[in-house]
């Protein structure tokens, strides 16, 4: 009978956790079209593939809040995404507002370590208050909650972290949104040190929570957010879909893939994507999409530093990354927001084994009076850094532009391990226009400019850049897809079986 | 419904005007293209929506970050 009367308690005391904040919240929520957090738990990991770990956790500050505090807030444990083992902490908003306190601290600490130490990815899916209060008030509360943890915030990228925003995501959701090597946002959610109703009180400032940190703001001004996307399924589909490109932790090569039926089918019309007229733009995402695997492009960052383009696709099935100007945004001269950005994806790609394949069409770094105010030539060092440290394999194609400062940074030189250029490429130390008026005294209009244009132009072309072995290869430009499938391959770390030197891994990005 | 400032991502001068007021955009559409280090450079909305001012004229100079048209959307 004893042992009837525990399992008895066992049930109880197991719904009333199962129940969170109780049924009236969860209501509430799904008449707002939210979902909860044991919802999103079951969207995203793989049928009955969910333990959890901390279902019986409550309060370890006020033993006397345990009904009010079921799960403490924070659901933890282990999953399986497409297969694959993951550590996953899913905030439950209805038990105080998933804000932070002792237990559930003790919960995310435990899913990190493992997560760091066994080699599987980290998914933490915010909505959140912030600090509990009082907990976390005054000395005593200060000292026995915060900091004392020096691996709460320690990235050394040993596994892919993901990381998301939905709803109010206060205080340590948008701390990990920063943290992680992809951050998802929905619109509506707000990412912000703090609440409009705290920078009111403080500073006397009436905003929105969306001019605070909408999404908007975190996708066009701050570049913190990687994605934005409408619904909540979407969040998540998101997570599942740049883990397919990852390894499940940095000592390992990412998963292959099969290769899609119709990819590379638009390679030969691929060259009709440039203008014949050098004066013209183009959006090099269809030369990309044209390239990869048939819809395999994952960008990253699509609204920020607009005039490079990131992103996770596959190339015969393997895991790449593409980096690439766009001239269709500032005519693909790289500016602070992009140089950052790239940078940021350089660290990722390099951190997880993942080859990068650079797309060049450059007239430079942006010049001028903002870019300077934008600290450009810090952006631009830390970029030439960047691409010195990659140490996955890493190709070059020149597909038009390609001058100054900026030709070393996309790979020019010895930085790329194989430079190919289309017979398009143009490479110089500046455009010819400039050059002409630098080099031979004459301005646009006056007698013998265009002869010394021309002459400057011819200079500029692929063949001399061929001729000194500074590109191994001129391409036809609808052979492009082939030769890079080859060339990765033959790129390949074979000696470390595609483990990379990781000499980025505790670069701190999202500054 | 929001109104959304439409910038022009680089200082250089207008050359083509290529919306008008009242006119429905998509992403991705071309509303202003100005002339900028020796190249054409579109401005584009990311945004779908109808647009209700255009701030600019051809030949008119243009800096970073400078408000030339709004949409609706």
């Amino acid at each position: 009978m004893a042992h009837e009367a525990l399992l008895k308690e066992y049930e109880a005391r197991r719904a009333k956790a199962l129940a969170g904040g109780g049924a009236e919240k969860y209501a509430k929520r799904k008449a707002a079209g939210m979902w909860n957090a044991r919802e999103r738990i079951d969207y995203l990991v793989d049928k009955d593939t969910f333990i959890e770990s901390g279902l019986f956790g409550s309060s370890g500050v006020y033993a006397e809040q345990a009904d009010e505090t079921q799960t403490d807030g924070k659901l933890a444990g282990f999953g399986k995404i497409d297969g694959r083992d993951v550590c996953l902490v899913v905030n439950d908003f209805t038990v105080k507002g998933a804000s932070t306190s002792a237990t559930n601290s003790k919960k995310i600490a435990h899913m990190k370590r493992t997560a760091t130490e066994r080699g599987m990815p980290l998914v933490v899916i915010g909505e959140s208050t912030g600090a509990r209060l009082p907990d976390a008030m005054g000395s005593r509360g200060m000292g026995q909650l915060l900091g004392n943890d020096v691996t709460q915030f320690r990235r050394l990228r040993e596994t892919p972290m993901c990381a998301a925003a939905i709803g109010p995501s206060f205080g340590s959701s948008t701390w990990l949104m920063c943290q992680a090597d992809f951050a998802v946002m929905q619109k509506g959610a707000v990412v912000a040190v703090s609440s409009p109703r705290l920078v009111s009180m403080a500073l006397g400032e009436k905003v929105s929570a969306d001019d605070l940190g909408g999404w908007r703001l975190h996708a066009e001004v701050t570049g913190l957010v990687d994605q934005v996307v409408d619904r909540e399924e979407e969040v998540f589909d998101a997570i599942k879909r740049f883990l397919s490109y990852m390894p499940s932790h940095h000592m390992e090569a990412p998963p292959d893939a099969p290769v899609p039926g119709g990819s590379g089918a638009d390679m030969d019309k691929v060259f009709s994507v440039l203008p014949e007229s050098r004066t013209q733009v183009y959006d090099m995402k269809r030369i990309i999409r044209a390239l990869a695997d048939k819809d395999t492009l994952f960008e990253i960052k699509p609204r920020f530093g607009k005039s490079a383009v990131v992103g996770l696709a596959r190339l015969g099935g393997k895991s790449v990354g593409i980096v690439a100007n766009n001239p269709l945004h500032r005519g693909g001269a790289l500016d602070a927001d992009a140089c950052r950005k790239i940078v940021d994806f350089l660290v990722l790609c390099d951190s997880f084994n993942v080859p990068i394949v650079l797309l060049v069409d450059t007239p430079g770094f942006q010049i001028g009076t903002e870019a300077e105010r934008a600290g450009a030539p810090g952006k631009i060092m830390n970029f030439m850094n960047a691409i010195t440290l990659v140490t996955v394999p890493h190709l070059s194609v020149i597909i038009r532009k390609s001058y100054g400062r900026a030709y070393v940074c996309m790979g020019g030189g010895r930085h790329s391990d194989d430079i190919a250029a289309w017979p398009t490429a143009e490479v110089s130390f500046m455009s010819p226009e400039f050059a002409t008026n630098i080099v031979h005294g004459v301005g646009v209009g006056e007698p013998g400019f265009e002869e010394a244009l021309a002459d400057i132009r011819k200079g500029a072309d692929v063949w001399g850049l061929a001729a000194v072995y500074a590109a191994q290869a001129v391409l036809r430009p609808e052979h492009t897809r082939d030769y890079l499938i080859r060339m990765l391959d033959v790129f390949k770390l074979r000696i470390t079986k595609g483990v990379g030197q990781h000499l980025m891994r505790s670069w701190p990005t999202s500054y | 419904m929001a109104s959304i400032d439409i910038k022009s991502e680089i200082t250089g001068t207008v050359w083509q005007v290529k919306a008008k007021p009242g006119d429905k955009v998509e992403s991705g559409d071309t509303l202003i293209v100005i002339e900028s280090m020796k190249m054409e450079i579109p401005v584009i909305t990311e945004d779908a929506g109808t647009v209700t001012e255009i701030r600019v004229k051809a030949k008119d100079p243009v800096a970073e970050g400078q408000v030339v048209a709004v949409i609706e959307g």
